[in-house]
């Protein structure tokens, strides 16, 4: 299976799976913030490597990436990124403290990645039980800096084996009138090896 | 105005001076800049992986940091370079995400500082300097002109390297 063989139907399936694991993240989220979250309905996109950076605004622009290993009987990635302005209000309004400039000190690193824990667990978990496999998360990995470079690190494992990229993207901001909003993207990277096995899953057929 | 060309990720670019070559937001990927210093010739390539897996057909050999440093060297001779004055510097190879524990020996950043440095040994072409390694992100910018290669990170600030 190529990502470029993939049918309209199954691409449709994932999306759908996909939503659903997001609507249970964006749930733990909106718990976390105590404000409604609004989802996009996600994109998908088989993309050449070399543009990811752009999507997410420019490869010089810093955001926060939190980023967890899938295991399980699917392999992959998920990855997690804040623009670095949602980064540190999604800090500031869980530890009730406003954070100073645009440094990220240890307790809101921790802060960044439990978030991520806990959005790639409801992710996964949710997504698990639908497709009837186990998918667990990894300890979550943490990098505040540039978005080429945050992204190069997830994406150098996958363009081993192509120069394409499977992306199933989600938007999702935080929406309180007297607010700042809390924008991030969430994306699922399955390893080729797994697209397989999750397609199984779904139920479409090749 | 100098003209300014952007090496994308997978990419190398040769051109003569004036020229700028700027490649943005280097993590584990590394940027390697080759130079003819007497006659304005210069590259630039942002390089993913130390070098290509036996068995997989690749197309894009620029991916590559041996096939890459091959690659340019070539293209800067055809564009009048001398071999034998060729310089390099290399850039970037950090890994931004440190598990607890420490970075491992063959992390990917790490590994494509090493295909760099053994790549230019063997061609013979001396690493004048560089900028390696660390946790961080960078964006490189070689000015053919003034020889001077600026490395910006968000994280540590900006630092200059003459070739």
């Amino acid at each position: 299976m190529t990502y470029a063989s993939m049918t309209d139907g199954q691409l449709d399936a994932l999306k759908e799976i996909s939503n659903i694991g997001m609507g249970h993240a964006a749930t733990a989220l909106s718990q976390l913030i105590g404000e409604t979250v609004y989802l996009r309905v996600p994109r998908i996109t088989v993309t050449d490597i070399g543009q990811v950076p752009e999507l997410l605004g420019g490869a010089e622009r810093v955001v926060a990436g939190v980023t967890l290993q899938i295991l399980g009987d699917a392999r992959g990635n998920i990855l997690l990124i804040f623009p670095a302005e949602s980064a540190l209000r999604l800090i500031s309004r869980l530890l009730g403290k406003e954070t100073e400039g645009m440094v990220l000190d240890e307790l809101g690193e921790s802060t960044l990645k439990e978030v991520g824990n806990i959005l790639a667990s409801a992710y996964l978990s949710a997504m698990g039980s639908l497709l009837h496999i186990t998918l667990i998360p990894s300890i979550p990995l943490l990098a505040f800096d540039m978005a080429g470079a945050v992204v190069d690190c997830v994406l150098i494992e996958l363009s081993q084996a192509s120069d394409l990229a499977l992306m199933v993207e989600t938007e999702f901001h935080g929406k309180e009138p007297n607010l700042e909003p809390i924008k991030g993207h969430f994306f699922l990277l399955p390893d080729p090896g797994s697209l397989d096995v999750l397609l199984r899953a779904v139920g479409g057929k090749e | 105005m100098n003209s300014r060309i952007r090496v994308g990720i997978s990419e190398f670019h040769v051109a003569r001076a004036p020229a700028v070559l700027v490649t943005y937001g280097l993590g584990s990927c590394l940027g390697i800049v080759l130079c003819d210093r007497e006659n304005g010739v210069g590259g630039l390539a942002h390089t993913l992986l130390p070098s290509l897996r036996p068995g997989i057909r690749e197309v894009r050999m620029s991916k590559f940091v041996d096939t890459a440093i091959r690659l340019m060297v070539e293209e800067m001779v055809l564009q009048g370079a001398l071999r034998e004055r060729i310089v390099a510097v290399i850039v970037g190879g950090a890994n931004m995400f440190e598990p607890p524990g420490g970075v491992p020996a063959n992390a990917i950043g790490t590994r494509n500082i090493s295909a760099a440095r053994e790549t230019l040994q063997a061609l013979d072409l001396p690493l004048r300097a560089e900028d390696v390694g660390g946790n961080y992100g960078r964006t490189v910018e070689f000015d053919l002109v003034s020889l001077q290669v600026a490395v910006r990170s968000v994280r540590t600030g900006d630092r200059i390297i003459s070739i």
